[in-house]
């Protein structure tokens, strides 16, 4: 059974199609993040999930039962929103009896409920008072505790952290996705941050001008991107992408070749984007590298690493190097060493990732 | 500089086609003298130099006026005659030297013994001969126009002609039920009932309206009918005089008796069901609709409807006699009042006060009073056989008085004589009729001339009569609509005024009155 | 070098105002004068800002509150304001002694009260409906009838409702008539002059005012609603539950603004519309003092009624503004 599943689902907004027609099934249980930059239609999606815009075409079910005439109300699913819609005249309590009362829960029922939610939230104290009275992380709770009384078969969050400073936002990352684990409920969170994309999801869904770029763990996308937009969207910072062309032995980049793990032979000729992320070039030659000369424009320390910005010919690019606490010796840095093995390579016209034989 | 050499041209443009300028007999002074002057009038607003009258009496006079006026809102009361420009002029702290209005005389008989305007009596009698000549001929008059000191602050306009309103019925209409013209309020209530029921407008709808008024204090009027009285003056509401005693119609046992029939014949649809808030185009209406069987309203403006009959077939509106009441007494309460509240002072601040007695002198002169009255020789007017009558064009130039005030003449607030014939020369034959009607008989009764109060006597009059009257009229108005009975009520409503001093307001209206007037 | 730029440099704002005026309290630690003169020094221009409203507020408001002496003197206009002589309290005494006056207050206080009884709610549940109102070019036009009004002089209004309730050919007495009964002369039962008078200020403003409620509706965060479309509200929960209590801040204080103005009944449309016969139902204090103080130039007793007025006008917003304080956390001060 399938928590929710997405069958060739089509929005236009009059003549205008803003979501091409996606394929993407959740899992029971599972946590999934839609994740791309602004106006991919990441949105768009989940709201037509909710319920709060129309399907134009497709097949939507949850659970099963095809809900696209269904009224947001009877889907079964609770959403948290990214300024988190609290009633501002009620208070915490109210806020989190709000969808209860309005199903005629039990009084009764609805105390036990929201003391229970309030207590794995640690909004307890907080009952009374009112959300102008509350810092942006208990708002945030409690937008979700309002969501988690009801007990819906699906969780949609809408950009939940975005309103929060990076600190509080870290913490409340790490509490979704523990209360994830507790509740065990089919989740789907969009967000347009690759590090609560890659941190939250079971799978991850990068989207981008209204279609699905590629579906996978973080791990896969962070490995086997598909194409240059994924490789270009996830990690931090993102994939390094040079201009090649194939040879037998590897790609040449400029007038530098780079080996390549793979039959190259049978490309050959072929232009192609070379990818390497940041973090798996070496400043020291090693076994199955190849040198790639650079110039070095700028050295960002972070601490224990430092971000190197440099060029080679016309590729600006960005490597991550250890500081091993001599951070002056990096300026001297003129070529990075890049292992064949963690080479992508992507065809040059379509952006696709290139499969090589052995 | 440009605008009085302009005027210049003006004034010698007019001086060759008006001989009578080159004689200087006339002339106040050697040098021409400027007064000020604020001027404010319903229907002229503020004071215009252009006005050919006023050129013409600066020629004779050499007496220049500016204007001065301190803004032109005309609001006055028709209860309380009291006028805003006037009290706006005051507050703003400076007062030209001449102050002319529509009702002016209660304004400066409360200010002028504050110091505001200059005291009369003296000058007037030293530098004013013919306004002298004129009180001296009429004491009544000049006992009116006195401030309750005993000093006149204000020279008035003394309106001529007898009468004003008269009782006007649709005689086609009569003609049309084979009625006759009625003689006595019964006979009067038959026709109106008629009008009502007989459908004399042939439109097979009951859609007549018998008696209409545009000013519904003229409903209270018919309480003449029934030996009441209503307005002892002009101004409605007014108290009145009877035996040397001051009271008021709205206390008369008559006022009772025609109350109650008021209000039977509004119930029974004689009266305009919408006498009270149709207001001033219900004449207008009316009559041009077919609706409108009867009014009491003025001869002149009234009569001029006959022009109707070129739409409306056979229309014909005349003026009846006012029915005898029960006691068989025939009244008409309205007449041209002799002295009107209207008229100009001389500001405190004057420096030319001699001057400008006699620049009020120069309009009772035989030269200053026709042109006051009829405009400019040659321009208005010719003169034919030693009298003065408007020249046919100026005539054809609309509304003879809105063409008279234009050119400055019939001006009332400026103080004068004004002589009727400037009207009958140009009042319609329907108007002309009915006066002549009303000559016949003696159905006038005199006007409450009104009173100069002292301070303290002003002081309980302000406090009393706006509430009493208040009360007067509210009650009167739901009497007739019906919201109560008079025969009930009566003796109630006479207890409440007591309540409210109107014993003690007549006290001091009678005293006030016996000192202006001479004691009984 | 880096590191001294960014210590000069890098300051926060708030940081060196602190400091600031940390040093100013080291050197003028006594000179409280010194520190208002700096005070105004380093902010002229927000007080350069606030000066036409005080301005406008001393010529239009303060500066007339001298005139409000001549309530307590016999007040002429010629000798003026410090010239008459002072009476006391006798304008006061000659107001409460006077029935009439008692019952134009009675009167003003009846008319504002069913004004608020009625005419508060009116644009509010006009722009619950306008709000509910999906069609655009249906809303447009429906809300454009109803501001109309507002924009027409009161005197007009005046002529449209002695037209509509005139016995003989008002539109209303057709619909008397038609149903068999005998025409109404209206506006002299003074006991119809206040649902007309109140029903008339309804008609003239409440589409206007309610814009002010529309505003605020609009001001309504969108994802409250999407938030109780997916808890399951219907359209009825969700003005009850969502919209009213969120424009409630608004209402309360258009309703503490409105019991500010109870004694100003619009005393225009009072003239135009009443008659002595209804006297007893519609003379306000205003129509009052026009008529007993204006008209007649009694300007110290129309000044001590007003002032009168004003302080019932005082102590009503005072006590609504300190109850709604209270009960709602919403006031205007």
């Amino acid at each position: 059974m399938s928590g929710v599943n997405l069958s060739g689902i089509v929005k236009s907004y009059g003549a205008m199609q803003v979501v091409h027609g996606i394929d993407l099934t959740v899992a029971e249980k599972e946590f999934v993040v839609l994740v791309g930059p602004s106006g991919c239609g990441k949105s768009t999606t989940l709201r037509m999930i909710a319920g709060l815009e129309e399907i134009t075409a497709g097949d939507l079910t949850i659970h099963d039962r095809r809900v696209n005439r269904i009224a947001p109300k009877d889907r079964d699913v609770a959403m948290v929103f990214q300024n988190y819609a609290l009633y501002p005249h009620l208070n915490v309590a109210d806020n989190m009896a709000f969808g209860l009362r309005i199903r005629k829960m039990p009084k009764n029922e609805i105390k036990t409920t929201i003391d229970d939610v309030a207590e794995i939230l640690g909004l307890t104290e907080y009952l009374d008072r009112r959300p102008a009275d509350l810092s942006g992380g208990q708002r945030q709770r409690v937008a979700m505790g309002r969501a988690i009384v009801r007990h819906p078969k699906v969780f949609l969050f809408d950009e939940p952290l975005s309103n929060l400073d990076a600190k509080l936002r870290t913490q409340m990352r790490a509490e979704i996705k523990r209360l994830h684990k507790r509740l065990g409920v089919t989740s789907v969170y969009v967000t347009h941050d690759q590090v609560e994309a890659m941190t939250l999801a079971d799978r991850i869904v990068v989207m981008n001008n209204g279609a699905i770029e590629q579906i996978g763990t973080p791990m896969e996308l962070f490995n086997n991107p598909s194409n240059t937009f994924v490789a270009g969207f996830l990690g931090s910072p993102p994939m390094n992408q040079m201009k090649g062309t194939l040879t037998d032995s590897g790609a040449l980049v400029g007038d530098v070749e780079i080996k390549i793990n793979g039959a190259t032979g049978p490309h050959a000729g072929r232009n192609v984007i070379v990818g390497i992320r940041p973090e798996h070039v070496t400043l020291t030659a090693e076994e199955g590298t190849s040198p790639l000369p650079i110039n070095l424009d700028l050295v960002e320390p972070l601490g224990s690493e430092a971000l190197l910005h440099a060029r080679h010919g016309e590729d600006n690019l960005v490597f991550k190097a250890n500081t091993e606490n001599d951070i002056d010796s990096l300026s001297g840095v003129n070529k990075v060493h890049i292992p064949a093995h963690l080479v992508k390579i992507f065809d040059a016209d379509t952006g696709k990732a290139l499969v090589l034989g052995d | 500089m440009r605008k009085l050499s302009l005027l210049a041209a003006l004034l010698a443009g007019s001086a060759v086609t008006t001989p009578t300028f080159a004689d200087g007999h006339l002339m106040i002074v050697d040098e021409p003298l400027e007064l000020t002057i604020q001027m404010n009038h319903a229907r002229y607003p503020i004071y215009e130099e252009s006005w050919p009258v006023e050129q013409a009496a600066r020629e004779l006079t050499g007496i220049h006026l500016i204007n001065d006026t301190v803004g032109a809102n005309m609001r006055t009361d028709e209860n309380t005659g009291r006028t805003e420009a006037l009290n706006l002029m005051l507050a703003s702290g400076n007062i030209p030297d001449i102050v002319g209005s529509s009702r002016i005389r209660d304004f400066v008989n409360q200010f002028g013994p504050e110091g505001a305007f200059v005291p009369l009596n003296d000058l007037i009698e030293e530098h004013a001969p013919n306004i002298a000549a004129y009180y001296a001929e009429r004491p009544d008059i000049e006992a009116a126009v006195k401030a309750a000191d005993g000093q006149m602050y204000y020279v008035p306009y003394l309106p001529d002609g007898k009468y004003g309103r008269a009782f006007w019925i649709r005689t086609d209409w009569l003609d049309a039920l084979g009625l006759e013209m009625p003689e006595t309020v019964d006979e009067y209530e038959a026709v109106l009932r008629a009008f009502k029921t007989q459908d004399p407008n042939g439109n097979g709808e009951a859609d007549e309206v018998p008696f209409f008024a545009r000013q519904w204090p003229e409903l209270i009027r018919l309480v003449t009918l029934w030996d009441g009285r209503a307005h002892g003056s002009d101004t409605y509401h007014d108290f009145l005089v009877e035996d040397g005693q001051v009271t008021h119609g709205y206390i008369g046992e008559g006022y009772r008796e025609g109350v109650k029939n008021l209000a039977r014949w509004y119930s029974d649809g004689l009266i305009d069901a919408e006498i009270f808030t149709r207001g001033s185009s219900a004449r207008d209406f009316l009559l041009s609709e077919n609706l409108g069987g009867a009014t009491h309203d003025w001869f002149a403006s009234t009569g001029g409807y006959n022009s109707l009959s070129e739409k409306i077939d056979g229309f014909k509106w005349e003026a009846m006699l006012p029915p005898a009441s029960p006691s068989g007494r025939r009244i008409e309460e309205h007449r041209r009042i002799l002295v009107k509240p209207d008229g100009w002072a001389i500001g405190h601040t004057n420096e030319n006060v001699v001057e400008t007695v006699k620049y009020f002198d120069f309009f009772f002169t035989e030269e200053g009073r026709r042109l006051a009255n009829f405009g400019v020789e040659g321009q208005h007017y010719e003169m034919v056989d030693g009298k003065p009558v408007f020249t046919e064009e100026f005539l054809a130039q609309g509304p003879v008085n809105r063409s008279l005030y234009q050119a400055g003449a019939q001006l009332q607030a400026r103080g004068y004589f004004q002589d009727y014939d400037y009207e009958w020369q140009w009042t319609n034959e329907f108007a002309k009729a009915g006066i002549e009607l009303y000559e016949q008989g003696d159905y006038l009764i005199p006007d409450f001339l009104g009173v100069a109060f002292t301070a303290d006597e002003q002081q309980v009059y302000d406090r009393t009569w706006n509430s009493i009257r208040d009360y007067m009229l509210e009650r009167q108005q739901s009497w007739i609509l019906g919201n109560g009975d008079v025969e009930a009520d009566w003796d109630d409503y006479l207890a409440q005024l007591d309540e409210m001093g109107l014993q003690e307001l007549l006290a001091v209206m009678q005293s006030a009155y016996e000192r202006q007037y001479g004691a009984k | 070098m880096t590191d001294e730029h960014t210590t000069a440099g890098g300051q926060s704002y708030e940081e060196s105002v602190i400091e600031a005026s940390e040093a100013n309290r080291q050197r003028f630690d006594d000179g409280r004068w010194t520190r208002i003169f700096d005070h105004f020094k380093r902010e002229w221009q927000i007080y350069a800002m606030l000066l036409p409203t005080i301005i406008w507020f001393l010529v239009f408001l303060y500066k007339p509150m001298y005139g409000l002496q001549i309530a307590f003197k016999d007040y002429s206009i010629f000798r003026g304001v410090a010239g008459s002589p002072w009476v006391g309290w006798e304008h006061f005494q000659t107001l409460f002694s006077n029935d009439q006056f008692i019952r134009a207050v009675k009167n003003t206080i009846t008319i504002s009260f069913y004004n608020l009884l009625f005419g508060f709610p009116a644009p509010i549940i006009l722009a619950l409906m306008f709000n509910e109102v999906m069609h655009a070019t249906y809303k447009r036009t429906s809300q454009t009838i109803v501001y109309l009004p507002h924009f027409i002089s009161s005197v007009i209004i005046a002529g449209i409702v002695i037209t509509a309730f005139s016995p003989t050919a008002g539109i209303i007495n057709t619909f008397i008539g038609w149903l068999g009964f005998e025409p109404v002369y209206f506006l002299t039962q003074p006991q119809w002059f206040r649902p007309i008078f109140v029903g008339t200020g309804i008609w003239q403003e409440a589409g206007f005012g309610s814009i002010v409620f529309l505003a605020a509706i609009a001001g309504v965060n969108p994802s409250l609603y999407e938030s109780a479309v997916v808890d399951g509200a219907n359209r009825w929960q969700m003005m009850w539950k969502i919209t009213i209590p969120s424009i409630l801040p608004t209402i309360l204080i258009m309703l503490i603004i409105r019991i500010g103005n109870v004694m100003e009944v619009s005393f225009e449309l009072v003239i135009l519309l009443y008659q002595p016969s209804t006297y007893e139902t519609a003379d306000v204090v205003n129509t009052w003092v026009y008529r007993q103080g204006l008209q007649s130039g009694q300007y110290d007793l129309a000044a001590a009624a007003g002032l009168f007025n004003a302080v019932v006008a005082f102590v009503l917003v005072m006590t609504a503004n300190t109850l709604s304080r209270r009960f709602s956390r919403t006031s205007l001060w």
